[in-house]
């Protein structure tokens, strides 16, 4: 069911019920009250005309009759009785002749007054006892303002109500669509867009709140969309340019030597020259396997508690193979003293190829100038800064250096092929790490790897 | 012996090199250090009414710098026997002295070649430190002189 519906169904049956309690309780109240206060104006009519028959003198009750006849209204049907019962065995018989209930009157006789109803005449009764006996005094009329006036407050209610609910159908209706209707504008405008059309933005409703903070949720979403394609699209053409580079290269050795016949000291030169580039072609793609294998490998990796200063010097060992003429200066100075923090858990493996991979591109950058490691813990993280006085990156091209086969403008001089880094980074985000560049042209590159310490 | 020591901080990352510098020197006693930013008092009175020096710390102190501040005590943990930061208001000697009783401090270690660069607020007490006929000592170190460090932990680190 849409939510439009929804909201209305819920609104309609709550305001119905809010409206039908009302409608009930000034029904009930108010037909409560019009008996009680009938009842009232019987009694009244009870009390004078007993006062008049048996209680005043000639004087008196021309007074009472004059009072009667101009304050108290006629009611329909009314009647007045003055009844003589010798005793309580004649009631029956007095109660046929003036088709009175009989139930009424012995209700009289025991409670001394008492009002009944039968159909629509309504009757109110008092005993008087005197030395002959006793009377019963009574006055009956119908209840005018019960049967006519109810009936109509009934309907009106009734009515009101229906209407009322008609009026609040159409009313959800109308708000409902008026709510939901940027909402859908929304919707078309995101079918709308493609990957052809993704730097399509919704606009922003300044009206409604909520509204707005949808529509720049959705266009917070579609930059990073965007620029995720962006990368996408600038990996494809940094990959086809690197598989390509040493394809043209063999195509060319080959071309040549083909032109005419040579000696075979020729032919095995140009065979060497084939085999270094598919040398290279065949790193590349080995690496880019690796790359992609990092990521749905996570759950196979091996995990254990490494000492990252220990990792650090292993890492060392290692560039002194690479690179003999390294200049890698090792800074231990703000080790913590507590050895526990500088424990993670990790891979071994990747984690030595991370290290290696900054320190080969610090060494590689700079032409060996000096490079130093630093290696710090705070609390729950293991920092550790690797500074090189190299080429640096340009600023501008800082966010892409993550982007497999992305190479910054000013390395054309050095071999590579841009795979080191994003394989670097991959191996930090495994790691729950976080790894932060920064640089300056000319001056060199500063890495702070922040790994989070192993709770033990 | 336990000594109390006197820090004037800016809370960027390179003022806390005075810190590492005179703990490394002190490697072998225990020492109390207590880190000193100055800044003018507020002369807003609802301010005042709700001054309170943690959130004044807390806002002024960046993640990067309660970072380096782990860092360096990680290190020292042995000879650091405890660690704060307080404010210091005061405009004249007189306060500075006080404030210098008040905590007890032994010994202030100042920079010799950072000039601090404190937050809006902020001043440079050094000038007035040096002024109180206190003792101190001023420790140096060779600064980087790229611009490239804005504030980053790379300052506490050769």
């Amino acid at each position: 069911m849409s939510s439009i519906r929804k909201i209305s169904i819920l609104l309609i049956i709550s305001i119905s019920l809010i409206l039908f309690f009302l409608g009930s309780s000034v029904y009930y109240f108010l037909s409560n009250y019009s008996y009680a206060d009938f009842y009232k104006r019987l009694e009244a009519r009870v009390s004078v005309a007993e006062k008049y028959h048996f209680e005043s003198n000639q004087k008196d009750a021309q007074v009472l009759k004059n009072i009667r006849d101009e304050h108290l209204e006629l009611l329909s049907n009314e009647r007045e009785y003055i009844l003589y019962c010798p005793n309580a065995n004649s009631m029956k018989q007095l109660a046929d002749t003036n088709s009175l209930p009989i139930n009424f009157l012995t209700l009289v006789y025991t409670q001394q007054f008492a009002n009944f109803q039968k159909d629509d005449i309504f009757y109110h009764g008092k005993k008087r006892e005197t030395s002959k006996g006793f009377y019963f005094v009574v006055v009956s009329a119908k209840n005018y303002y019960n049967t006519h006036h109810l009936i109509l407050l009934k309907k009106v209610l009734l009515a009101g109500g229906f209407i009322s609910i008609l009026i609040i159908i159409y009313f959800t209706y109308l708000f409902s669509n008026y709510f939901f209707e940027p909402i859908n504008k929304i919707i078309t405008k995101v079918n709308s867009i493609s990957t052809d059309n993704i730097h399509l933005r919704l606009d922003e409703n300044k009206k409604t709140v909520e509204i707005n903070r949808l529509t720049t949720t959705f266009n917070n979403l579609l930059n990073r969309v965007e620029i995720a394609i962006e990368t996408n699209k600038n990996f494809i053409s940094n990959a086809s340019h690197e598989f390509g580079t040493p394809l043209t290269a063999i195509i060319g050795e080959a071309d040549v030597a083909l032109l005419k016949d040579r000696t075979s000291v020729e032919y095995k030169e140009t065979l060497q020259k084939i085999l270094n580039q598919s040398e290279r072609l065949n790193k590349i793609s080995q690496s880019l396997l690796f790359l992609a294998q990092i990521g749905y490998k996570e759950n196979k990796l091996n995990y254990a508690i490494l000492r990252t200063d220990e990792l650090i010097m292993q890492a060392y060992e290692i560039m002194n193979q690479l690179i003999p003429k390294n200049n890698i200066e090792i800074d231990f100075d703000l080790l913590p003293e507590n050895p526990k923090k500088l424990k993670i858990h990790g891979n071994k493996e990747l984690l030595i190829l991370a290290i290696t991979n900054i320190l080969t591109n610090a060494c590689k950058y700079s032409s060996n100038k000096q490079v130093v490691v630093s290696l710090a813990s705070t609390n729950n993280q293991i920092v550790m800064i690797f500074k090189d006085q190299g080429i640096g990156i340009p600023e501008s091209e800082l966010p892409f250096i993550f982007d497999p086969f992305y190479r910054a403008s000013n390395t054309a001089a050095y071999d590579g092929y841009g795979i080191g880094l994003p394989l670097t980074q991959n191996i930090i985000k495994i790691h729950k790490g976080e790894l932060i560049i920064s640089s300056e042209l000319h001056k060199g590159v500063k890495i702070q790897v922040k790994l989070p310490v192993a709770e033990l | 012996m336990l000594n109390t020591i006197l820090i004037p901080i800016d809370f960027r990352i390179e003022s806390l090199n005075t810190l590492k510098y005179c703990l490394e020197e002190r490697k072998q006693e225990k020492s109390s250090v207590i880190l000193m930013y100055s800044a003018y008092s507020s002369d807003s009175i609802t301010e005042l009414l709700f001054y309170n020096p943690d959130k004044i710390i807390e806002a002024l102190a960046s993640s990067n710098f309660n970072d380096a501040i782990d860092i360096i005590k990680n290190k020292y943990e042995s000879s650091l026997h405890s660690f704060k930061i307080e404010l210091f208001h005061g405009l004249n000697r007189n306060a500075f002295i006080n404030f210098y009783e008040a905590q007890g401090i032994d010994l202030v270690y100042l920079p010799r070649d950072y000039y601090l660069k404190p937050h809006k607020n902020g001043f440079d007490p050094i000038p007035l430190i040096k002024k109180s006929k206190v003792q101190y000592r001023e420790v140096a170190w060779t600064r980087g002189h790229d611009t490239i460090d804005k504030d980053e932990l790379n300052q506490l680190f050769k």
